[in-house]
């Protein structure tokens, strides 16, 4: 296996797993899914000129080279990562906020 | 032109910003909260960008990008997780706005 594929494929279920421990449970959650499907919808526009271009160039050591039109299927598995990571802190900031909990006041 | 990567990420960023507004998310309401976990991702996801590129995982094309680089990365990438941070934290923020509550 290339070392970009472990990376991806380990980063998405680590981010997964830190989501459990963490208690957010943002994969539970309807809305996260479709945040996900739409991020992934506008990530082939704009990763795919990224590619395309190409302004960032990989190596083919580094990852299996099957490509979505130009995009690495790896960068998907990055990309999923990247906006898990972001929306379990978001949710996680907000909670110690007590956010949930504010709406009932306000 | 050197400014294309730069321009990419402005586009990507332009109508979630403005959206963000119009749909009253008050995003920069909760600014610790959105920095905060910007913060997080663009700390983790930099610092593997960090090591992979110096290890050969990829490479930026220097005809698109400005030059200023930070610890091996150009500027654009590093605002690369910034965008991609606030535009996550956007989407998912519109969608439990619009989406109508499950009965």
């Amino acid at each position: 296996m290339k070392e970009y594929t472990i990376l991806a494929l380990g980063s998405a279920a680590a981010v997964t797993l830190l989501d459990h421990l963490l208690g957010t449970k943002m994969t539970h959650r309807r809305s996260f899914w479709i945040t996900q499907a739409i991020m992934f919808l506008f990530e082939i526009p704009t990763n795919g000129y990224l590619t395309w271009r190409p302004i960032v160039l990989y190596n083919p050591e580094m990852f299996l080279n099957i490509r979505l039109g130009t995009i690495p299927v790896e960068d998907f598995f990055y990309g999923y990562g990247l906006i898990t990571l972001t929306l379990i802190f978001w949710e996680f900031f907000a909670s110690k906020r007590n956010r949930t909990g504010a709406g009932s006041f306000s | 032109m050197r400014s294309e990567y730069l321009l990419v990420l402005a586009i990507v960023v332009l109508f979630p910003l403005i959206l963000s507004f119009v749909l009253d998310l008050r995003l920069f309401r909760r600014l610790r909260s959105l920095a905060g976990s910007v913060l997080v991702s663009t700390v983790v996801y930099g610092l593997w960008d960090v090591i992979v590129t110096s290890r050969g995982h990829w490479r930026f094309n220097p005809e698109y990008t400005l030059g200023p680089a930070l610890l091996g990365l150009p500027v654009e990438e590093w605002l690369f997780f910034v965008v991609i941070g606030f535009v996550s934290v956007f989407t998912y923020e519109a969608v439990i706005k619009r989406l109508p509550p499950r009965s």
